[in-house]
């Protein structure tokens, strides 16, 4: 009897190895990071590599330090009075919590987007390029040809293309929020932090989203925070769980909802949590 | 039932809806399961009534795998099971499959008794009594496995069914014999192959049941793969 033993695993084209990531496959490297608000620790001691061009994701219930980790990557946390960071995290061999980095520069290298749209009461178009005028961009083709990239990078373009210059308050909440992406991803970012990007959506507007989501990465590293367990499961290449300030479990995504190797990870995603 | 872990769901609707597909798999196992008895028993007691009762029940097991693939497909669309739920899931699905062929099969066996044998011919009955008890203990066993989840039991279930394979083999050959001492008796012989054929099968959907065990359990495929690398699991 002729036995065969097959290979059958069929990998995704852009599967990698979480474990042994080479240098130029990372994106991020967070090492040993611990967070304190006060006395009280809100992240024990987190290491992980984010993988460039792809979709990594963190879920975990209320509370448990994703938002927090998230905000870390682009040092939001700095306007935090009591909080206090040890660890590192690495983008480009570089630790951005060293003492000669310029903050404002490391914003415009992780762009991040929030859980409401907030668009400035200005025009579409004042909108999206507002970083680039902060920068000292004035010239009108350049702005410009921005303003299409980036609202086309958004999906947006077809929609705005002949009010650019209306309030960007007259738009829908799920066209707010792609205008947000766009005016983050106008300046050109590597990394894009979402936080809970469609919390404050309707269904049809959070699926152009996460359509837009898988686009990005193309061009742009995408770490997202989301409450929304399928949604982590649909966009997302990697997913860490957190729990109560521990990463419990980091792997590739079809792994950790098929068949995650912590019981407690197991317990969240079927909602055995609590 | 709470080794399958199902009750813990925040979600009690969740936990209710599960628990009756279950429910509904093991009544499905249990008449599969007489289904067989039966069948074997008509053909080693000559009983036609009970042959023909086994034909007209055929349809209870046909009606509950449409109800229970009708309710996990419910499942999937509501609750969105992910992980072990999702295997639990997938597993009872491709189950359901089996044991509904496995039916099928009981039948085919059942069919055996309506057949005209001659006396001498009722002499082979009696091998196909033999292979049907082991087949019968090997369904038992792997519908205990299922309703306990029992990743041991599943793996030594799959190696009995080598046991029945060799069984089918020898019976094969005596019946062959019978067959070439006698062209007359063929048409009867024949029919007596293709119950053993039937009971070879549900050896082989026992054994398929047994690795949706071991993938609920452990996450891991063993379809298709050697022995030798299925212990290494």
């Amino acid at each position: 009897m002729i036995s065969v033993t097959p290979k059958a695993v069929i990998d995704s084209p852009n599967k990698i190895d979480l474990a042994n990531l080479s240098p130029e496959q990372v994106a991020l490297e967070i090492k040993n990071l611990n967070l304190y608000y006060g006395e009280k620790q809100a992240l024990q001691n987190i290491s992980m590599a984010i993988p460039k061009g792809q979709v990594t994701a963190f879920i975990g219930p209320s509370g448990c330090g994703k938002s927090t980790l998230l905000r870390c990557i682009n040092r939001m946390n700095d306007l935090v009075d009591i909080c206090k960071i040890t660890g590192e995290i690495n983008l480009h061999g570089e630790n951005i919590y060293g003492r000669h980095v310029d903050v404002a520069e490391l914003r415009r290298a992780v762009g991040m987007v929030f859980q409401r749209p907030n668009p400035f009461p200005k025009s579409i178009y004042e909108n999206v390029v507002y970083g680039l005028r902060i920068k000292g961009e004035n010239n009108r083709r350049v702005l410009d040809e921005a303003v299409e990239q980036a609202l086309k990078s958004a999906a947006l373009w077809n929609e705005v293309k002949d009010r650019l210059h209306d309030s960007a308050l007259g738009l829908s909440g799920g066209q707010q929020q792609r205008l947000v992406i766009a005016r983050a991803i106008a300046i050109q970012p590597e990394v894009l932090l979402l936080d809970e990007p469609t919390s404050a959506l309707d269904p049809i507007s959070t699926l152009t989203i996460e359509e837009l989501i898988n686009d990005l990465k193309q061009q742009f590293t995408v770490v997202i925070v989301t409450h929304n367990m399928q949604q982590a499961a649909r966009v997302s290449d990697q997913t860490a769980f957190m729990y109560m300030g521990d990463l419990i479990e980091y792997s590739d995504t079809n792994t950790l909802f098929t068949t995650p190797s912590k019981k407690k990870t197991e317990d969240y995603i079927t909602g055995r949590y609590g | 039932m709470d080794s399958l872990n199902i009750s813990r769901h925040i979600s009690g609707q969740f936990n209710e809806d599960l628990e009756r597909i279950i429910n509904l798999v093991m009544q499905m196992g249990g008449l599969v399961e007489k289904q067989l008895n039966e069948a074997l028993e008509s053909v080693s007691q000559g009983d036609e009534d009970l042959a023909k009762k086994v034909l007209s029940n055929d349809y209870q097991v046909n009606n509950l795998e449409v109800v229970i693939d009708d309710e996990c497909t419910r499942v999937i669309a509501k609750r969105q099971p992910a992980a072990g739920d999702l295997r639990l899931v997938m597993a009872i699905i491709k189950t359901i499959a089996d044991l509904e062929r496995i039916g099928d099969e009981a039948t085919k066996i059942a069919k055996v008794t309506l057949e005209s044998l001659t006396s001498k011919h009722k002499e082979l009955l009696l091998n196909l009594d033999n292979l049907g008890r082991r087949v019968l203990e090997c369904l038992q066993l792997t519908l205990d496995a299922f309703t306990r989840m029992d990743v041991d039991a599943a793996f030594k279930i799959h190696q009995i069914d080598e046991k029945i394979d060799r069984e089918y083999e020898a019976l094969m050959r005596q019946l062959m014999t019978y067959m070439m001492e006698d062209p007359r008796s063929i048409p009867q012989v024949m029919s007596v192959i293709w119950s053993a054929r039937a009971l070879e099968r549900i050896g082989d959907r026992c054994q398929n049941i047994c690795e949706y065990i071991i993938y609920f359990v452990k996450g891991k495929v063993v379809r298709h793969t050697s022995v030798e690398d299925m212990k290494k699991i």
